[in-house]
């Protein structure tokens, strides 16, 4: 009789770990197109549309840069607190917040651009890090498990968003219902659309993976993720080192926040993080923990997050990218799992050792 | 203020049932070891499937018989990765919250806002129902009011507690090479269970979509499957604690639709807040304010850890 087992490899095969990502790329093009025939749609098309379009169409290139930004800026800041072993999937809450203090201070504070800009920044980054403040209090002192408190506040800080947009800071001149007073601060423009959120999206990326792995700091948070009983017998005061990373990875989501109100929208609305926080989680686990990385999962996933525009005009729902997003992160954690082990034929049980 | 604290049982009654069942499912899966972050995204699915089929056939238990299949089948898939494949249990879990959510966003599209045809009404017990406040608030629910918080949380209590195979479902979430070694087939369980969980978790959004609001939109599941989840940590892994947590949500719920049914002066998205702060507050300050307590709401030793049979 034939029978399969999982044998542990010595060392993950790294061919696998960058297969991975895009082996479940292929496999979700393919589960996708296949679903979205099966419920009544043009299947092959959609999968086309998302996909293949936006990368042939220069036009598109614009927009995706636009996306990028966001989700490189959330996931650099999240691929540090997964290298930490910090679970925060509440970046969508922390953009939120960013956004919402960036807008705050762009309305009631006046100034010159260039001066204005950086406050705008400082009070994203703010909002982002107040955001994560009391999960990461909980985590570090009270061992409250952070996943489950960063994603709740994803919803508190959407209600505020609503709040604010809907109640005290409406735009009553404005028609549209449910959008805050315009922020006359712009972040400036790169290439038509294209702000330089994107540079300064780029730029974080390749200075947190200096960081990372050119600083003792950045030594010491890899050693608490990988193994927190040899970093703390070794020394390193681990609890420090994740409420700095946790703090920081909200303080960055934030910041894209901020950059998705000065550069993009230029007015705080519901609904304005657009599944950011959501897909940039994606973007973090496809970057493999490497900042660098972070940009071309980045880029990857503004071509997905993309298609929620094409897929309305197809009929089917923005949140429809959600979908194809986690089927993507189902594959590449198996994929995963075989990078670490493999499947081996066993021998009948008489010959085993 | 009877009529008040009637109607505020009876709503938290109601809303509690989709925390609940929720709470109970995923009992199911961490005694065993599998922690299942999907619960959003089976009630999303479930919720979806109660409407569309019971807008093709009128009659709500058939709506949510297809609900806890399908939380079942996409929980069995789960199972499948993160029990046979031993693949990361926190990434296949967003993974299927992610999935649940777009796929049913776009199945629910043709029916967002349609109410649901065929519904589970709410059956006036004779007698009972006449008492004060707990005559409206208990004994004027729908049918599954009693399934969700008598039966299943005293038959699970049972089963786990008071069995040989209580004894050694847990043994496989607490250690699962002992478990092993003693015959247990630790695969199996967890495949089971997990599902089982998956199939409840479905069925609470069945209950969302036929008993509780009971329409369909987008969003309509709202971070419920979350809180079910954390629930489940506050309440201990114990199916009882579930359920009565469970209900004490239900009433935090209600005080916010009663604050804006009556006009207090907070605005509407914040009374909206409250079962998410409600939550995170549960979550940090009893664990504070007494240390014993953490001894027990200890987590299943061998909570997300999948078993290799060949690693010692």
């Amino acid at each position: 009789m034939m029978q399969f087992r999982l044998e542990k490899r010595r060392e993950p095969s790294r061919f696998m770990l960058y297969a991975t990502p895009v082996a479940a790329v292929a496999l979700t093009m393919l589960l996708g197109a296949i679903i979205f025939s099966a419920i009544g749609y043009d299947g092959i098309g959609a999968v086309r549309e998302i996909f293949l379009t936006p990368l042939t169409n220069s036009l598109k290139w614009q927009d995706l840069g636009v996306k990028a930004a966001p989700l490189i800026i959330i996931g650099v800041g999240l691929s540090i607190s997964y290298r930490a072993n910090v679970w925060n999937i509440g970046a969508e809450g922390q953009f939120n917040m960013g956004a919402l203090f960036a807008t705050a201070a762009g309305i009631f504070i006046t100034g010159p651009t260039p001066v204005m800009l950086v406050v705008i920044f400082c009070a994203g980054a703010l909002g982002g890090l107040l955001w994560i403040l009391i999960p990461t209090l909980a985590r570090a002192y009270a061992d409250v498990n952070e996943l489950i408190t960063t994603l709740l506040l994803n919803f508190v800080a959407a209600l505020f968003v609503y709040y604010v947009s809907t109640g005290p800071w409406r735009d009553k001149a404005s028609h549209m219902l449910a959008s805050t007073f315009k922020v006359p601060y712009y972040v400036p423009d790169l290439w038509g659309t294209l702000h330089w959120g994107l540079i300064v999206a780029i730029a974080m990326a390749i200075i947190m993976a200096g960081i990372l792995a050119y600083t003792r700091w950045g030594y010491e948070v890899r050693i608490s993720g990988a193994n927190p009983h040899a970093a703390r017998y070794a020394g390193i005061p681990v609890r420090r080192r994740i409420i700095a990373v946790m703090l920081l990875s909200g303080a960055i989501a934030g910041v894209a926040g901020m950059f998705e109100v000065a550069g993009t929208i230029h007015r705080l609305q519901g609904g304005i993080s657009n599944n950011f926080g959501y897909v940039g989680i994606m973007v973090a686990v496809l970057a493999r923990g490497s900042s660098i990385g972070v940009i071309f999962a980045g880029a990857l996933m503004a071509v997905i997050l993309n298609a929620g525009i094409v897929l309305q005009t197809k009929g089917l729902n923005t949140n429809t990218v959600l979908a194809l997003t986690g089927l993507i992160l189902f594959f590449t954690a198996i994929g995963d799992e075989f990078a670490h082990y493999r499947l081996v034929r066993s021998r009948p049980a008489t010959s085993t050792s | 203020m009877e009529t008040i604290l009637a109607g505020i049982l009876s709503t938290a009654i109601l809303a509690g049932g989709v925390l609940a069942l929720g709470a109970l499912g995923e009992v199911m899966a961490e005694r065993v070891g599998v922690v299942n972050l999907g619960v959003e995204g089976l009630m999303a699915m479930g919720a979806v499937t109660g409407i569309a089929v019971v807008l093709a056939v009128p009659n709500p238990w058939v709506g949510l018989l297809a609900a806890t299949l399908v939380g079942m089948l996409l929980s069995a898939i789960f199972a499948f990765a993160t029990v046979v494949l031993k693949a990361n249990q926190i990434l296949c879990g967003l993974a299927l919250t992610l999935i649940g959510g777009g796929l049913s966003a776009t199945l629910g599209r043709p029916y967002s806002s349609t109410p649901a045809p065929a519904t589970f009404e709410p059956v006036i017990i004779p007698g009972l129902s006449d008492l004060p406040i707990v005559g409206r608030g208990i004994f004027s629910q729908n049918i599954l009011i009693y399934l969700i918080y008598l039966v299943l949380p005293l038959l699970l209590y049972f089963i786990m507690f008071k069995t040989r195979h209580g004894l050694n479902l847990r043994a496989v979430g607490e250690n699962p090479s002992a478990a092993d070694a003693a015959g247990i087939p630790v695969t199996r369980i967890r495949f089971l269970y997990v599902t089982l969980g998956g199939a409840l978790a479905g069925m609470a959004g069945g209950y969302l979509t036929l008993a509780y609001i009971p329409s369909w939109s987008d969003g309509v599941v709202a971070g419920r499957g979350w809180i079910a989840v954390a629930l489940v940590i506050f309440a201990g892994y114990r199916p009882i604690s579930a359920v009565l947590a469970a209900l004490f949500f239900g009433v935090i719920t209600a005080l916010g639709f009663v604050g804006q049914a009556r006009n207090w002066p907070i605005p509407a998205p914040f009374l909206s807040m409250l079962p998410y702060l409600g939550t995170i507050g549960l979550m940090i300050v009893p664990v504070l304010a007494w240390r014993k307590l953490r001894r027990w709401m200890a987590a299943p030793d061998a909570l997300g850890e999948p078993y290799y049979r060949d690693v010692r």
